[in-house]
């Protein structure tokens, strides 16, 4: 630390003695500070299970009709429209189309409300690739043939740190404090990874690809769906408290299911499934932006100008013989209507799925063998804050132990030198106690205990946070992802779920692949709008 | 009857002195940690140290102790006065011997050391003068009770309460008046059974005084204290939301600091902005619209006016202060000939990376005079991201120049600026001359094709450039090259900072 900079910090307010910890200090309260609970709206799409609705009078014709305008949705209405099928229409009941991409933003920067961010893809996906150059993000291809990335897209340096035995170290995975046994362990575990990696099945197939469906059925990669990560790791002795809370940070991250929950085949899956090369970054750098995939949301809407219908609540379902009709709420209008089309992709949850489709017995598959966990995604606007030492302030922060995954800075991208506040996107899966139980905590909760339970947290590696922040807007995701438990990927349910109906209504979203990532809600769209192009 | 309370209220007096000096005692080790390892770094080993040698010194003071054997009283009010002197301005002179660099450890433990023997003394000693008036057994247990609660006591307000409210210089002036305080009440209270009152009261007066007044002075030490660092004379010195301006001055010369680091010296100033300017604008070849990004001292827009060719000049800099310092302060414009107020300089304030996004201009020259690539925020400024953006702010002749660090301290860094301008597209000429106030300063010219022909002239006014002299800055010697393959610098590695950091710090912990 420069001089003059220490004397004005000591002069002044901020300081605070290393070593002693200044936690539990409570100068003004979590409610003085504003914000308001924002939303998926909960409350309209639980008109679907509490209301019945009388069917509507007339059916406007489309040719295809996507309900659900997340990243599944939209991916099926882009493939559809450059393969000049343009009649179609994408219903949403929210007013912004991305479910759980979506973004907001206010003076300072956008910033996330769910899905913030997409990793070096995986070179064999060149429907994604040529995507993502369409979006600006691939620039180009070097001599290699490998993907140029847009600059100002990848993730900038300093990209992720951990605090940790009172130290903010470089990086997520712990080293800061580590015996040499506890690091050992680390290395036997991506040494295992790397194997997983490069492993194929006696099927040819790579053990592990994106998406899930192109891995290998290999029996012996099956079996490891029928265990969790947590026995999977005792079986390898990899039992440190370290590497413990590494792999349960890794898949409450990416599935919101802790590590003694989650499928091991899954689990690993996280690791070993990652393989782009790139011209200009590294196999583990990220694509990300202030808006989060909000982005990638803004380019796969590009070519769907009056084509999405947004505040359009789809109440029902049903396949007619040589078509589907299916009626919606325009919110807005409080009225119901109707659509008549050759073709439906249901772009949404299963659970919401089978109400619209009005079939118990599918509803009934759904409840047992899909898991929702909800998530809390909180934004908070904040002046400097005071930092502990080691590793400058990162894009990605997670604090060692947290039940939080910790903090995306929302103006990391930014290159200016001066930034007058941030935006730090704060994640919780709410994986404490049953999906069920939880879900109905959260609803309950109000603002003032989101936002201590925030304030609490982050209290510890920024001392001063209550007093630098001036926002705090809450989201609380209801349904936020399906958990892959043992089962889910390589089971039945999965796999009977995502058959289309009738050659006419068909199936697309990331809870019937299983894993809940980008790439995955890309190609369930993609699939469901070739399947309607065949016929 | 009336003896026994007597006695009873004089041992709760004492009682209640032990908490204060346990408190007090246990506050000053704090600060000293606090201080010591916010300036030399390394909280753990400055706590652990600190604390050690305190504990050590009042094991010291406690076998002192048996060397006092009459008027302990006197003596224990005596010290009390000593602990609230040399605690109360503990702060203070650890700050003000910092800039003194060598002597601050020694200083730092003797401190330690004083304040913990005259602690350890008073504990002993007060045992000593309560063991007639109390029994034995419950006297070790409150004493040492109220030593235990007082040190709890200071470990939980220092950093809740004293640190952030009052800073630690007044933190520690505030427990010397403690201290002092309660010299002087014992001194009333026991003033009977005390020889010499009058004189340790005038003692205890005259340090309660000066700690008083230090204690309201505060700011202007911690002032006092900055223009040590700097060796000179501060004429100038404030925050802007962006830096730290410090501006000095001495018989020979002026100088600028930005963030504690020298922008320049107004001796020697003249070679660094001749190397910077010249050879670039002689390269760009009768060059009309120039851009300076960074510079708001004005000074390579003095070099640049020098050139009847040149129409506009558009100055980019972060900081309205410092360009409103150099337009306005006279001493300052004087340097750069008031450069910033004729009618061809054009001063924008912004950031220099948001502007060339927006920016749709194209220039013949462009002069980059950043600060060095000392951290994430500026390391942005020497990416390709940025290099490729600068591309599109240059004609197809244009040549560019980016002050580039010190390849005799930092190869790997002056470097990799130069790889990361050839990865954007650019043919470099990389070039180097010796600034006296600087050291050995390295500068790299980019354009985007044609390489480079050595003047014949450097047909302007100056003190420094000549034909000879540059062709003399186009030779590395051995010592300037990295001798290693180096990485490019990019938004998403930031590679320069990395590099920077360790050569300059290994340079600096020399
Ligand atoms: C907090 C959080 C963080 C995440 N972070 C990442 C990340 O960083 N990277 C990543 O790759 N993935 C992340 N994910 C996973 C993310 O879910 C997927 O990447 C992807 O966005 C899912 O898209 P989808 O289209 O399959 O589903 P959804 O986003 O669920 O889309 C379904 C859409 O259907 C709409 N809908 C539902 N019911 C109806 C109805 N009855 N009528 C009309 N419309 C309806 C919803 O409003 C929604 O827009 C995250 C998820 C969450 C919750």
């Amino acid at each position: 630390m420069k001089r003059g900079e220490f004397i004005r910090l000591t002069t002044g307010m901020a300081v605070a003695a290393p070593l002693l910890h200044a936690c539990g200090e409570k100068k003004t309260g979590a409610a003085a500070i504003p914000g308001k609970i924002v939303g998926a709206s909960a409350a309209t799409g639980h008109l679907l299970r509490d209301h019945t609705f009388n069917p509507p009078a007339a059916f406007e014709a489309k040719e295809v009709v996507i309900v659900g305008a997340g990243v599944s949705g939209l991916s099926a209405a882009r493939h559809l429209v450059q393969h000049g099928v343009k009649d179609i229409i994408v219903l949403d009941l929210e007013q912004q189309p991305g479910g759980n991409a979506a973004s907001g933003g206010n003076a300072f920067s956008k910033y996330p409300w769910g899905a913030h961010y997409v990793p070096v893809p995986n070179n064999n996906l060149s429907e994604y690739l040529s995507f993502l150059e369409e979006a600006g993000v691939i620039t180009g291809y070097d001599q290699a043939g490998l993907p140029v990335y847009n600059e100002f897209h990848l993730c900038h340096d300093p990209e992720e740190r951990l605090y940790i035995n009172g130290h903010w170290q470089e990086g997520l995975v712990p080293n800061f404090g580590l015996n040499a046994a506890e690091l050992a362990e680390f290395k036997q575990f991506f040494t295992l990874i790397d194997h997983f990696k490069k492993l194929k099945g006696s099927d040819g197939l790579d053990a592990f690809n994106i998406p899930v469906d192109t891995s290998s059925h290999d029996e012996s990669l099956r079996a490891l769906d029928r265990i969790t990560m947590k026995a999977w790791m005792d079986s390898q002795h990899l039992t440190s408290e370290y590497i413990r809370w590494y792999v349960d940070y890794c898949t409450r991250d990416d599935f919101g299911t802790p590590y003694d929950m989650v499928s091991a085949w899954a689990g690993i899956h996280y690791f070993a499934s990652r393989k782009g090369k790139a011209a200009n970054a590294a196999h583990n750098d990220v694509l990300t932006w202030e808006q989060g995939n909000g982005f990638l949301i803004e380019a796969l809407r590009k070519q769907l100008d009056g084509k999405i219908a947004t505040g359009a609540l789809a109440t029902s379902i049903k396949a007619t013989g040589n078509g589907v009709k299916i009626s919606y709420l325009d919110v807005a209008s409080r009225q119901l209507k109707g659509l008549e089309a050759k073709h439906c992709i249901v772009a949404v949850p299963q659970f919401v799925a089978a109400r619209l489709l009005g079939d118990t017995e599918r509803g009934k598959v759904v409840t047992d063998h899909f898991h929702y966990v909800p998530w809390m995604v909180a934004n908070l606007t904040v002046k400097d804050l005071h930092e502990r030492g080691g590793q400058p302030t990162s894009w990605d922060n997670v604090i060692y132990g947290s039940a939080s995954l910790g903090y995306v800075d929302a103006t990391h991208q930014q290159v200016q030198q001066r930034k007058d506040r941030r935006n730090l996107t704060y994640y919780l899966p709410l994986t404490h106690t049953s999906p069920e139980a939880a879900r109905k905590e959260a609803y309950r909760a109000e603002h003032a205990f989101w936002a201590e339970k925030v304030l609490a947290d982050l209290q510890r590696v920024h001392p001063d946070i209550r007093e630098q922040t001036e926002q705090i807007d809450i989201m609380l995701w209801g349904h936020a992802m399906v958990q892959p438990r043992p089962g889910m990927v390589h089971g039945e349910a999965r796999k009977s779920l995502s058959e289309s109906i009738g050659g006419a209504i068909h199936f697309a979203h990331t809870d019937l692949a299983g894993v809940s990532i980008f790439e995955e809600g890309f190609y369930q769209g993609l699939k469901a709008a070739q399947k309607i192009l065949q016929t | 009857m009336k003896n026994t309370a007597g006695r009873n209220s004089a041992q709760w007096v004492l009682l209640v002195a032990v908490f204060i000096i346990a408190t007090c005692g246990l506050i000053y080790e704090l600060v000293a940690g606090t201080l010591a390892s916010y300036l030399l770094g390394d909280s753990v080993t400055q706590f652990s140290i600190i604390i050690g040698v305190y504990l050590f010194s009042m094991g010291i003071g406690s076998y002192l102790s048996r060397f006092f054997n009459d008027h302990l009283l006197e003596w224990f009010i005596r010290i009390e006065l000593l602990v609230g002197l040399v605690g109360g301005f503990s702060a203070i002179l650890l700050f003000l011997v910092f800039p003194l660099a060598v002597s601050f450890q020694p200083v730092l433990y003797a401190l330690v050391g004083v304040t913990g023997i005259l602690v350890g003394i008073e504990i002993p000693l007060l045992l000593r003068i309560l063991k007639d008036k109390v029994e034995f057994a419950e006297l070790v247990s409150r004493v040492f009770t109220y030593d235990y609660i007082g040190a709890l006591l200071a470990s939980l307000i220092f950093p809740l309460i004293f640190v952030p409210y009052l800073g630690l210089i007044r933190t520690s002036l505030f427990f010397g008046l403690l201290n002092v305080g309660v010299g002087l009440y014992l001194c009333r209270y026991f003033a009977g059974e005390v020889r010499g009152v009058a004189a340790i009261r005038f003692g205890g007066i005259v340090i309660l005084l000066a700690e008083v007044a230090a204690f309201i002075f505060s700011e202007q030490i911690m002032s006092f204290s900055e223009t040590l660092a700097y060796n000179d004379h501060v004429v100038y010195s404030t925050s802007t939301p962006y830096q730290r301006i410090v501006i000095t001055k001495n018989k020979h010369d002026l100088r600028l600091y930005l963030n504690n680091n020298l922008q320049f010296s107004s001796a020697d100033e003249y070679r660094y902005h001749e190397a910077l300017v010249h050879p670039a604008m002689t390269a760009a070849a009768e060059p009309r619209n120039v851009l300076i990004l960074g510079g708001g001292d004005g000074l390579a827009a003095r070099e640049i006016l020098k050139y009847p060719s040149v129409r506009h000049i558009q100055l980019v800099d972060l900081d309205p202060v410092m360009t409103k310092l150099f337009t306005g302060q006279d001493i300052l414009a004087e340097i750069n000939r008031h450069s910033l107020k004729d009618p061809r300089v054009t001063v924008t304030n912004a950031d220099a990376f948001i502007w060339l996004k927006e920016n749709r201009k194209q220039f013949d020259c462009v002069i980059i005079d950043f600060p060095d690539p000392s951290g994430f925020s500026v390391g942005k400024l020497y990416t390709t991201a940025f290099y490729r953006l600068l591309k599109t702010a240059m004609a197809p002749q244009a040549v560019a120049v980016v002050q580039s660090t010190s390849p005799y301290v930092a190869p790997k860094s002056y470097w990799c600026v130069n790889e990361t301008l050839k990865a954007s597209g650019f043919q470099t000429i990389p070039y180097h001359n010796y600034v006296p106030s600087f050291g050995e300063w390295g500068y790299v010219m980019a354009r985007k094709s044609g390489g480079y022909q050595l003047p014949d002239t450097f047909a302007i006014e100056k003190k420094y450039i000549s034909h000879a002299v540059m062709e003399q800055m186009l030779q590395f010697p051995e010592d300037m090259l990295a001798h290693e393959p180096l990485e490019v610098n990019k938004l998403n590695n930031q590679a320069l900072v990395n590099y920077f950091e360790k050569e300059w710090g290994k340079f600096l912990d020399q």
